[in-house]
């Protein structure tokens, strides 16, 4: 048995490594996807302006890829190191899962990632839109089956305890598990919502800041990101509410901590509280009365929110995290939802183009969904504490035998190395931005324009 | 014997990440020791193909994961803190690497952050593989011993063995894929990091049986046969690269020394089986249960020849020397111009604040119909709610598109009018 520092630096480790990563997928998953849809019109138009979007986003994407797949890469090897006797209970299942996804999905993307990158005039673009698609495929592929493991993991199905080792008994089961059932579109959803917003806002930025060069390529990404949100997220609401109420049936400790209520006498919802867990109470709660019975599909208001009381203490999430995760994601899920009203709207008026205050908050919505992700990811992992497999194997009888002098030092060293690092990235991004996409051609049919007007 | 299938499995990604990733570290590190153009170019010349080359490394750690977990909960705590380092190192040199690519000139501090990173992670690799052939402390399957354990001298000798095979292959690809270094340039140093990696090579294998706790034996007729053989191979390798380097063809050095690399691995594997993590942990022992390695073998079995094939197809599309991609301009398309329909005048006050509030309530029952607050009513309204949210936005997406694009917003002549 490891002592609890380790247990709890090793904690602090993986949801920081695994936080650091996810900001990356975030962006990357729906980008790659943008990129093969225009590159494809590209081919099939031969219209400059796609071509022009295609290497402006690419940029973005290259860097964000690479980092994305160091940063998975210690993912992988943190199961073993930090982990150990978690690695060794459930290899059996969890590692031919993520083993599939390398095989399958990660191998793909590396694959053709080098093509769609480096590939222009040196392969035909027939076989670069290929390219850009495999990539885009591969990164879904990815998704895929990383839900999958996560979610056997969040309600595991369909194995046997042999001597405290998950063996596989139906791999049907395992991989298509309930949870998965749920949490896989929630998430697909998510990664293209992000991408949407991130494209979006920096199109938004461009029209706000009048950058002439950049307009026709704004209007259409913004366009795109609009309408790719217009549709999404209701839907993306209407899937997250039906995660909620399944997780909350299968992992009820996990739906009282993120509801923020210790006795199960309340029927509002908490907007804001200050948990108290020692004494099992809030000290500060504000929220909205019969809110909570509304959500609960009790127009009434007679329906109560379970408390967290009802879980045995050993048995209790931190309800700090747990609550404000949620709070985080669910708040940008409405405000993200409210501005793509308003968009859908603006585009019926046809003003969507000169709104200003409207591409201002556009600029503002640009980081929206990666904090919904890295907030609902929060919900999703200290919620199900004090179990890494919900239910069967508690965290703290997870972790390898380290010192807690060698996890704290390696712990300090990827703090000061991802704070650099999103650094790095967020300047990079910043730069990519302010230079701006390759000038379009001036075409014969419009000589009247001046290029010094153009630059 | 399905466990022997997965330890080939986790040997055959081991082998192939050596051969494909030991290339572009070495040139990393090569490029250490280059002029600033030179290096450069020797990062361009590995960013085509280096996030392919890094996979082999995932699969290696989720193959032994799923195939061997016995091993991989011994390996990876008994590594500890090399292994972070070389995770941490390898985040550094893909930073270096795509900044220096994506920045398009030369950018010092990204190209020897490239350099130095991947002889920091050649330098932890060397360590992990002596922390293993030394044998790492366990009981009751899983790691006991101390943080510095995997500290030996022999994996110090293990370190500097890894860098000069890295350097070797580093080298030989260099002379495939470069015009920039001289012939008798190229003869000399890869003729020196051959001899220096033999050198390596009998260092190592001459004092492994002192540092490695377990007992070798080449008494079965079988193993002794096929470590002769996989010595033997790589012996007629290093000559034909001793041979090759410096003339044509290029790829004949870099196919010899992977040859020979991977035969090495072979010949170490043979040396130890059955046991896979000294001093006694075997494969059997290891193994995960019949269901996984079955699922294991034959999913990643079947993707493999698909994962060879593109892998190779994408090879092939680079090969041949470096040279820098041209820059090619957008070409033109003649573009229509039409000026911008004048945006709509504003209405009174009172209708827009109406008009807003009707909105907000309109906003706030979408809300709720996709929240399925009225599911208690009836089981439809969500459903049927969000569907028609989604329906109207595809609508007002696509009518709105075309419109735009007949009104020229999207054509970059207009987009300058509107500036001026």
């Amino acid at each position: 048995m490891a002592s609890p520092d380790v247990v709890d630096l090793s904690r602090w480790q993986f949801a920081l490594t695994a936080i650091f990563h996810m900001t990356f997928p975030a962006l990357t998953v729906g980008l790659s996807v943008l990129l093969a849809v225009v590159y494809t019109v590209y081919v099939r138009t031969g219209h400059p302006l796609y071509l022009q979007i295609f290497r402006f986003w690419k940029k973005i994407f290259v860097v964000g890829f690479g980092l994305g797949v160091v940063a998975g890469t210690v993912m992988t090897f943190e199961f073993g190191l930090n982990w150990g006797t978690y690695a060794h209970a459930v290899g059996p299942v969890i590692g031919v899962t993520i083993g599939m996804e390398v095989i399958t999905a990660f191998f793909l993307e590396a694959g053709f990632i080098g093509l769609m990158l480096y590939g222009d005039g040196r392969i035909r673009p027939r076989t670069m839109a290929l390219a850009s698609w495999m990539v885009a495929f591969g990164t879904l592929l990815s998704t895929t089956w990383i839900l999958s493991a996560n979610s056997w993991m969040q309600d595991p199905v369909g194995y046997e305890k042999v001597d405290g080792q998950f063996q596989a008994k139906d791999w049907i089961d395992i991989l298509f598990n309930p949870a998965f059932a749920h949490r896989f579109p929630h998430m697909l959803l998510a990664v293209l919502i992000s991408a949407a917003w991130f494209v979006g806002g920096i199109s938004a930025w461009y029209l706000v800041k009048k950058r002439s060069a950049a307009q026709p390529m704004a209007r259409r990404c913004l366009s795109i990101a609009l309408g790719v949100l217009g549709v999404l997220m209701p839907v993306q609401l209407y899937v997250g509410d039906g995660t909620a109420v399944f997780m909350g049936q299968r992992q009820l400790p996990k739906l009282e901590a993120f509801e923020g209520n210790w006795k199960s006498d309340n029927n509002g919802y908490n907007l804001l509280v200050v948990p108290d867990t020692d004494k099992g109470e809030n000290r500060l709660r504000i929220g909205i009365p019969h809110l909570g019975s509304v959500i609960a599909q009790d127009l009434s208001g007679r329906t109560t929110t379970p408390g967290l009381l009802r879980t045995p203490p050993d048995e209790r999430p931190d309800m700090w995290t747990t609550f404000y995760g949620f709070r985080a994601m669910y708040g940008t899920a409405l405000l993200m939802f409210g501005t793509a009203f308003a968009g859908v709207v603006l585009r019926m008026r046809r003003r969507l183009y000169d709104s200003p205050r409207f591409l201002r908050w556009m600029v503002w919505m640009t980081p929206a969904g990666i904090i919904a992700i890295t907030g609902g990811w929060i919900v999703a992992e200290t919620g199900r504490q004090p179990w890494v497999v919900y239910g069967q194997l508690r965290t703290a009888d997870a972790v390898s035998h380290l010192g807690a002098p060698e996890v704290a030092a390696t712990l300090a060293g990827f703090v000061l190395l991802y704070v650099t690092l999103l650094a790095i990235w967020a300047r990079y991004i910043v730069r990519t931005v302010k230079a701006g996409p390759e000038a379009l051609p001036t075409g014969p049919a419009s000589p009247d324009v001046p290029e010094a007007l153009v630059a | 014997m399905l466990e022997y299938a997965s330890y080939a499995l986790v040997l055959f990604s081991l082998g192939m990440y050596v051969v494909l990733d030991g290339y572009d570290l070495g040139v990393g590190m090569l490029g250490l020791v280059a002029g600033p153009e030179r290096r450069r170019q020797y990062g361009e010349v590995v960013a085509t193909a280096w996030d392919a080359n890094e996979s082999w490394l995932i699969l290696v750690g989720v193959v032994l994961w799923a195939g061997l977990p016995g091993a991989y909960a011994v390996v990876l705590p008994g590594a500890y803190l090399p292994l972070i380092v070389m995770l941490v190192s390898i985040i550094l040199r893909g930073l270096g690497l795509e900044m220096q690519s994506a920045a398009g000139r030369y950018r010092r501090g990204w190209a020897l952050l490239f350099g130095g990173a991947s002889l920091a992670t050649t330098v932890c690799q060397g360590l992990v593989l002596g922390a293993v052939l030394t044998g790492p402390h366990q009981r009751g399957g899983a790691f006991r011993g101390g943080a510095f354990d995997w500290f030996s001298p022999y994996g110090v000798l293990c370190a500097l063995g890894l860098v000069v095979v890295y350097l070797l292959a580093g080298a030989a690809w260099l002379q495939d894929k470069t015009e920039g270094w001289s012939r008798p340039g190229v003869r000399r140093t890869g003729r020196s990091l051959l001899l220096a990696t033999v050198v390596m090579a009998l260092v190592l294998g001459l004092s492994l049986p002192g540092a490695d706790p377990q007992q070798f034996s080449l008494g079965q007729p079988v193993r002794a046969g096929l470590f002769c053989l996989a010595v033997g191979v790589a012996a007629v390798a290093g000559a034909v690269a001793w041979h090759g380097f410096g003339r044509r063809p290029d790829w004949r050095p870099f196919a010899a020394v992977a040859t020979m690399t991977a035969s090495g691995l072979l010949g170490l594997a043979v040396l130890s089986l059955p046991v896979v993590v000294p001093p006694g942990l075997t494969v059997h022992q290891a193994a995960s249960p019949h269901s996984s390695q079955l699922f294991l073998v034959l999913g990643v079995g079947l993707c493999m020849p698909f994962v060879l094939a593109y892998n190779i197809y994408a090879w092939r599309s680079f090969r041949g020397k470096y040279s820098e991609p041209a820059e090619i301009p957008i070409p033109p398309l003649p573009t229509r111009s039409r000026s911008l329909p004048a945006a709509p005048t504003s209405t009174g006050l009172l209708r827009t604040s109406v008009r807003r509030v009707l909105l907000c309530v309109l906003g706030i029952l979408a809300t709720a119909l996709s929240q399925d607050v009225f599911g208690g009513v009836c089981d439809l309204i969500g459903p049927i709610g969000v569907t028609v949210l989604g329906c109207t936005a595809l609508a007002a997406w696509i009518v709105g598109d075309r419109r735009d694009g007949r009104a020229g917003h999207f054509d970059a002549a207009t987009g300058a009018e509107t500036a001026s």
